[in-house]
C-alpha cells in the first residue's frame, strides 16, 4: 500500500465524493466549470506569453499583465475546486494515471516558472513595457510556459484516454 | 531554463508508456470478444458504471460508460440489475486478465451502444 492511500480512500469515501459519482448531471457539470476555468485561464497565459515573444507589440506588457492577472486569478477559483471534485469521485485510482500525475507535475512546473519570472525577469518591466523587446530571460520563461500549459491541458485530456 | 526542459522532456517520456487501470490504450482493440453472463454487481457511477459478469468459470469485470450516456441511450441503472443476464461486446484489458472495456451491451434484447 502506498503511503497516503489511506487519505485518498477516505476524500474518495466523502459525501462530495459519493454525489460526483451519483448523481447524473453533477460530474458533466463540474467538468464544465472546470473547462470554462481553465479556457479563461490557459487563454490568458497564452496571450501573455505571446506578447512576450513578441507578439502584439503596441499592448503594453504592463497594461497586459494588469488586465489578463485578475482574471486568471478568478478563473483559478473555478478550476481548483471543481478539478478536486473531479479527483475525489476517483481519488485512488487517479493518483496511478500517468496522466493525471504528469499533469500535476507540469502544474508544478508551471507554477515554479511563473514565480520564478515575477521575481525576475518581470521586475524590470519597465524598461520593456512598450517599444522594446523582451530580454531573453523573460522570452524563455514565456516559451517554457506555453509549453508547460499545452503539455497540462493535453495531459488533462488524456487521464480519460490513457 | 535547460533543467526545465529536461525536466519536462523526463515528464514526457514517462508519460508515453502510460497504461493506468481504467484507460484506453490499456486494452486490446485488435481481440474483440463478447461475453455473456449474470450480473453479479452494478454500479452506476463516474466516470463510468461498470458490471462484475459471471460466466462460467470466471467472472469479469466490464467496464461500461458514463450514466449520462447510459441513461440517454436507453440503459437506465435499473437495467443494470443483479441476476439480469447481459452480453458484453468488447476488448480486454492488457493488464487484468478479467477486466474488459465493453464498447456494447444486450440486456433484456436491447443493444446499447457504449461509445
Amino acid at each position: 500500500m502506498q503511503p497516503g492511500t489511506a487519505m485518498l480512500e477516505a476524500l474518495q469515501e466523502g459525501s462530495f465524493a459519493a454525489a460526483m459519482r451519483d448523481s447524473i448531471w453533477l460530474y458533466p457539470a463540474v467538468e464544465t466549470v472546470h473547462i470554462i476555468g481553465f479556457a479563461i485561464l490557459v487563454g490568458a497565459v497564452i496571450m501573455f506569453d505571446l506578447r512576450l515573444l513578441g507578439v502584439s507589440k503596441r499592448v503594453p506588457v504592463r497594461m497586459l499583465a494588469q488586465h489578463l492577472l485578475p482574471w486568471s486569478v478568478a478563473a483559478l477559483l473555478l478550476i481548483v475546486p471543481a478539478g478536486f471534485l473531479m479527483f475525489s469521485a476517483d481519488a485512488t485510482t487517479l493518483i496511478s494515471n500517468r496522466a493525471f500525475v504528469v499533469k500535476m507535475v507540469l502544474l508544478m512546473l508551471a507554477a515554479t516558472n511563473a514565480a520564478a519570472f515575477h521575481l525576475g525577469s518581470f521586475r524590470s518591466v519597465q524598461l520593456w513595457d512598450l517599444g522594446v523587446k523582451a530580454p531573453r530571460s523573460a522570452r524563455l520563461h514565456a516559451a517554457a510556459s506555453l509549453i508547460i500549459w499545452l503539455g497540462v491541458v493535453t495531459c488533462g485530456r488524456m487521464i480519460a484516454y490513457v | 531554463m535547460k533543467s526545465l526542459k529536461l525536466a519536462l522532456l523526463a515528464a514526457f517520456m514517462v508519460a508515453l508508456p502510460a497504461a493506468a487501470h481504467h484507460g484506453w490504450s490499456s486494452y486490446d482493440s485488435d481481440n474483440a470478444i463478447t461475453i455473456t453472463g449474470t450480473i453479479t454487481e452494478a454500479s452506476y457511477t463516474y466516470p463510468h458504471g461498470t458490471i462484475m459478469l459471471e460466466t462460467q468459470g470466471k467472472t469479469w469485470l466490464a467496464v461500461l460508460a458514463p450514466p449520462s450516456r447510459m441513461s440517454a441511450r436507453g440503459l437506465p441503472s435499473s437495467d443494470l440489475a443483479v441476476g439480469a443476464q447481459a452480453t458484453v461486446q468488447g476488448y480486454p484489458s492488457r493488464q487484468d486478465p478479467k477486466e474488459m472495456r465493453a464498447e456494447r451491451i444486450t440486456i433484456n434484447g436491447k443493444t446499447i451502444e457504449l461509445r
